[in-house]
């Protein structure tokens, strides 16, 4: 296997500076090619640490496969596999022979004499004290297996599999689409998941760095009758892929898709929930997929394999590709604009590569430009002052609310679905707001509220989702936490927020959504001057706050939305309560009947006492009574019973009524949905507008 | 110099300082500021003319008052109550109570009267329903203690109460509530059902009374006053040559004006109740007010829970607005600290709170009320807290000094006539 690429760069750079040590400042100016800007800046592309890589390799790797997918309109089926690689076992993949330590004392977590004598002597005193305890006849726990002290080089390696039923990739295009950094696919203006194509670029850079193994790709597209398989890595120094295999096999099944293999280097132990947190929420999200998730290692133990089936196979729209909407561009845009546009006029610019701007609009916006523009001006002749006026002018004037129409959010009814196949709740309600603007960009606020459930904690669960990605982290200062918390009253909807099994599920869709770490409009594809790409690094802190802002003006929206399903619930809820009260019902009734009719027949008893010793006078008709509990004819026991009959009655009566009122229905069955077993066309679709009508062969 | 002979207490080295204490300038002799209260003291002697009662009005809608009953009477309510319910229980019926309700659309604010009764209406509280059965079984078992209390006449505290029973009643609110619902059913006061409260107001000042027998000269109480016992029926013989009452709010403004003896340099009785009043409190200072005739001035916060607290002491809580014939004191004014005062005394902004989303509701709601529309100076001052969004406690005024609300800030308001 090849390892040389990856010490190549690294050396080059070093020659000059062991040859002219003293003058390091000679060669101030450096080019740094967009990957090894990212190398350098892992971090923002969700890449800190082992742990963290690893879970953002799978979710690039999902995530990719999903958008593939969905690009044909093919229900999406993804594999992925983490296989747990041991250390013998990788190096032997790179051809490293495993050595024996032969000096002991050079190593980090190597033991000294002292401090084994401190071990010893620690675990004769634990010994001690767990004889004495047996002796005791105490319950002795399970002695914790002392925990491997793990040195700092004992990394551990992983190979991160994922299949997908996609589109593939056209088998030239493959080197491209992996080995350079800020290509991509999904540089248009609509609601995509993926972002500007750096994730599967940041797995291959990260397995470069860590463990120096290539990434393999096999692809096959619709009707092609062979697979391409590549075997590649990544020139990070220049940016472009280094292919060590790219060949055409053979088809033999004619399947279509993708199939991605990387080595890893990353930290299962702790995040294996995140990973497993992720999947989850996945599914709840897209709950038209089919999700096989396993882990794979030495010890069988640990290995773990889930399945997410597919419940539906109703996919929301794939999202319409739009163009920007006046007050969302800047100068920068207006420029890439007009460089880009086929449009000749400066009138039919502004017709055709805006949103919401008219024939007749166009006209008056120019008229108001001022005197040095016209309709028919060529847009290649405007000078850059024009374009500033432009600008000013986009900013002030008034222009109609972009539509949602581009938009794709996850649907009601598959949040309903999602929430319903994943979590188990006993209720459910959800809602989807209507689209609403930020900065020219739409966006619509999905929101759903379920409680109970298996597998979930008492308290409030909040999945987020924006562009249907489930985002797990920085959940404290989130706006859909704070708001959950702070601003629903949830005891007003008869949920008791620390008692009851509370999910929270919010999903924003929108053509500009900053996700945490990435903008996808301030990237150009061209980037190579690490100035360029250090205001990537701000811009990215820039949209930080940009998310906070939409957030905040989405606040409002998400309080409603989440009323909205807390009065859904509400209803619901109090059948329940209604419910339930009719089992307990008399089973509540009786427990306080002791209390009740010992507190009146012990004032009986005073005032029988009183009676009988002449303190005080009763009227007759009293008396007559009191006469018959001195004489013991009426007991705390004839109290008791009748105060039994008469709850028995009542409870019957109630029972009854009940039954008159909600039939013989217990609560509303949830309908439930049987996946065709042959996916096979066999069938006509007849499209009305409110029904489809299927006829089988 | 005139400053220096105005203060008690000459301390060269405050004395420098004391010219330098805003408003300070502005005071005048004490004996002027005495003068002006003495006629204060008597105008409001002379004016408290009869006390109107509900039946004086001849409202068109029917009111519920409690009136205070000996133990006896009480008791044989109770009886009567138990014969009834025995009865029905007999007859295969269950029982229920009858109780008035509470709640706040069965309130009715008087102006004539100033101050909050309770409407006639009613509701079923039936032992075989499941809402209600708790509460029901619960009444039955305070009847029950309340008719033993009767019998052997003596008095327990609500606490007390509570521990006879403690798996029933869960926690003490519940038996609390039901005592109130208790004393509408019986139609007396709580005093009458031998139940009080613990103690929780405290009195200093020119007074002197017997509690229980005993002589109480609250001069020398020392700095912590005397407690207000809990059975106002112990108290009487009420004597004072004070020429106001002044009602505060917090401990810690009482303490300040306890330990500087503000009551020897102004004649005055100080009363505090920590927070919301206590019955034993009310009933106190109604007591004073109608004995002794003097004129009311209360000190609370700039917010809107001080007014409230300020409107429970004049017009009674919604929660026992059945009694508040004896629980309410007609005619207190509002001295301070009022939202005018923060920029009239120029009190600084770090002393200020920004008032919270709950606060401003609170103060938006207290504008809707009855008893504050009735006082528009009132209205005022609450419209200006609530535009302004701040608040301000009494001790924010200890950024000009510890001592400056005893020294300066009282005096000059005193001074001023500034009460609304």
């Amino acid at each position: 296997m090849e390892t040389g690429g990856s010490s190549e760069s690294p050396v080059e750079t070093k020659k000059p500076k062991s040859k002219t040590p003293r003058k390091p400042k000679e060669s101030a100016l450096k080019q740094k090619s967009p990957a090894e800007f990212f190398a350098e800046n892992k971090n923002i592309a969700g890449f800190d640490n082992p742990g963290k890589s690893l879970y953002t390799t799978v979710r690039e790797l999902v995530e990719n496969a999903l958008d593939s997918a969905e690009s044909i309109s093919e229900l999406p089926v993804v594999e992925i596999t983490i296989e747990e690689i041991g250390k013998s076992k990788f190096n032997s993949m790179i051809g490293l022979i495993d050595r024996e330590r032969i000096d002991e004392a050079l190593y980090d977590d190597f033991e000294t004499a002292k401090a084994r004598e401190k071990r010893l002597a620690k675990e004769a005193r634990v010994q001690e004290i767990q004889a004495k305890n047996a002796a005791l006849g105490k319950k002795v726990k399970e002695q914790v297996a002392i925990k491997a002290i793990k040195g700092r080089g004992e990394a551990s390696f992983y190979r991160v599999t994922c299949k997908d039923n996609g589109k593939g990739m056209p088998h030239d295009d493959i080197p491209n689409m992996f080995g350079r950094v800020l290509s991509g696919t999904k540089y248009g203006l609509k609601q995509t998941r993926g972002k500007f194509g750096l994730g599967a670029k940041m797995a291959l850079i990260w397995s470069k760095m860590s463990t120096g193994l290539p990434i393999e790709i096999s692809s096959s597209m619709k009707g092609q009758n062979y697979v391409s398989f590549c075997r590649l890595d990544i020139d990070i120094h220049r940016n472009i892929p280094h292919i060590h295999l790219h060949e055409k096999r053979d088809n033999k099944e004619r399947c279509h898709g993708a199939e991605i293999q990387v080595v890893i280097e990353g930290n299962w132990t702790t995040y294996r929930s995140k990973i497993l947190h992720y999947m989850r929420q996945m599914a709840v999200i897209t709950p038209y997929a089919q999700f096989l998730f396993s882990f794979v290692s030495d010890t069988s133990d640990k290995n773990v394999s889930i399945k997410f089936a597919r419940r539906t196979d109703i996919m929301p729209p794939v999202p319409l590709e739009t163009k920007y909407h006046p007050s969302a561009v800047d100068l920068l845009l207006i420029k890439r604009l007009i460089a880009e546009t086929s449009k000749q006029n400066l009138l039919q610019l502004l017709q055709h590569e805006f949103v919401n701007i008219g024939k007749a609009y166009a006209e008056r916006l120019i008229g108001e430009m001022g005197p040095d523009f016209s309709p028919k001006m060529l847009v290649k002749s405007l000078t850059s002052q024009q374009l500033v006026r432009i600008h000013q002018l986009f900013r002030q004037a008034k222009f109609d609310d972009p539509s949602g129409d581009c938009l794709s959010p996850a649907g009601e009814y598959n949040l309903r679905l999602g929430i319903i196949k994943e979590l188990h709740p006993d209720m459910v309600a959800t809602y989807s707001g209507s689209a609403q603007v930020f900065e020219g960009h739409p966006f619509i606020v999905e929101a759903g509220v379920s409680v109970g459930g298996k597998d979930v904690k008492q308290g409030l669960n909040i999945f987020r989702f924006a562009n249907r990605i489930p985002l797990l982290f920085e959940q404290g200062a989130d706006v859909v936490t704070r708001t959950a918390l702070k601003r629903i009253n949830w005891n007003s909807y008869k949920i008791n927020q620390t008692q009851d099994k509370i999910g929270v599920f919010v999903s924003i869709v929108s053509t500009k959504i900053p996700f945490k770490g990435t903008g996808k409009e301030y990237i150009g594809d061209d980037i190579s001057e690490i100035a360029s790409a250090v205001k990537v690094g701000l811009s990215i802190l820039k949209n930080f706050s940009r998310l906070l802002e939409i957030y905040r003006l989405t606040a409002l929206r998400l309080q409603t939305s989440i009323q909205q399903c807390c009065i859904q619930l509400k209803s619901k809820i109090v059948k329940k309560i209604q419910a339930r009260e009719q089992q307990e019902r008399k089973r509540n009734l009786s427990k306080y009947i002791p209390d009740a009719t010992n507190a009146i027949y012990e004032v009986l008893k005073e005032m029988t006492h009183l009676h009988a010793s002449k303190k005080r006078r009763y009227e007759d008709k009293d008396a007559e009574l009191l006469s018959k509990v001195s004489a013991r004819l009426i007991t705390k026991d004839t109290l008791r019973e009748k105060l039994a009959q008469h709850v028995e009655q009542v409870d019957y009566e109630m029972a009854l009524e009940y039954a008159t009122q909600s039939g013989v229905k217990e609560e509303p069955r949830e309908n439930i949905y049987l996946q065709l077993l042959e996916a096979e066309k066999d069938f006509i679709d007849f499209h009305g507008p409110v029904f489809v009508f299927r006829l089988f062969q | 110099m005139s400053d220096r002979r105005k203060r008690r207490r000459p301390d060269p080295d405050s004395d420098s300082e004391s010219d330098t204490r805003p408003f300070k300038h502005l005071l005048k002799p004490d004996a002027t500021i005495l003068s002006s209260l003495r006629t204060l003291a008597s105008s409001a002697a002379a004016s408290s003319s009869k006390t109107l009662t509900l039946s004086d009005l001849r409202l068109s809608a029917a009111c519920r008052e409690v009136s205070d009953l000996p133990p006896s009477a009480v008791q044989s309510a109770i009886e009567s109550l138990a014969v009834s319910l025995a009865r029905s229980i007999l007859s295969g019926q269950g029982f229920s109570f009858t109780v008035p309700s509470r709640s706040s659309a069965n309130q009715l604010y008087v102006p004539e009267l100033d101050r909050i009764v309770l409407k006639d209406k009613t509701s079923l509280r039936p032992y075989s329903s499941v809402s209600t059965v708790r509460k029901t079984t619960i009444t039955t078992r305070i009847l029950h203690l309340i008719h033993q209390l009767c019998l052997k006449n003596i008095h327990v505290t609500k606490r007390d109460l509570f521990y006879t029973d403690v798996k029933l009643f869960q926690d003490q609110t519940q038996s609390d509530a039901v005592l109130d619902d208790v004393s509408c059913i019986l139609g007396c006061t709580r005093s009458s059902l031998n139940v009080v409260a613990a103690e929780k107001g405290v009195v200093v000042g020119r007074l002197i009374f017997s509690d229980n027998g005993d002589m109480i000269d609250c001069t020398k109480m020392g700095m912590g006053g005397k407690a207000i016992p809990p059975n106002i029926d112990r108290v009487g013989d009420m004597k004072s040559d004070a020429l106001f009452i002044l009602l505060v709010e917090k401990d810690a403004a009482y303490m300040r004006l306890a330990e500087d003896r503000f009551y020897n340099r102004f004649p005055c009785i100080i009363v505090t109740a920590k927070g919301q009043p206590d019955v034993a409190t009310r009933l106190f200072l109604r007591k004073m007010k109608m004995e002794l005739k003097l004129p009311v001035l209360a000190l609370v916060d700039s917010d809107p829970y001080g007014l409230k607290i300020l409107s429970v002491y004049g017009c009674g809580s919604k929660n026992m607005s059945y009694d508040s014939a004896n629980l309410t004191t007609p005619d207190i004014k509002w001295l301070g600290i009022r939202p005018s005062d923060l920029d009239k005394y120029k009190i600084p902004e770090q002393c200020r709170l920004p008032m919270t989303e709950q606060d401003i509701k609170t103060g938006k709601d207290l504008l809707e009320e009855d008893f504050v529309k009735k006082n528009p100076g009132w209205v005022e001052e609450l419209n200006l807290m609530v535009k302004s969004k701040q608040k301000a406690e009494i001790q924010a005024l200890s950024s000009f000094g510890f001592q400056y609300l005893s020294e300066v800030y009282l005096p000059l308001k005193l001074q001023q006539r500034d009460w609304l």
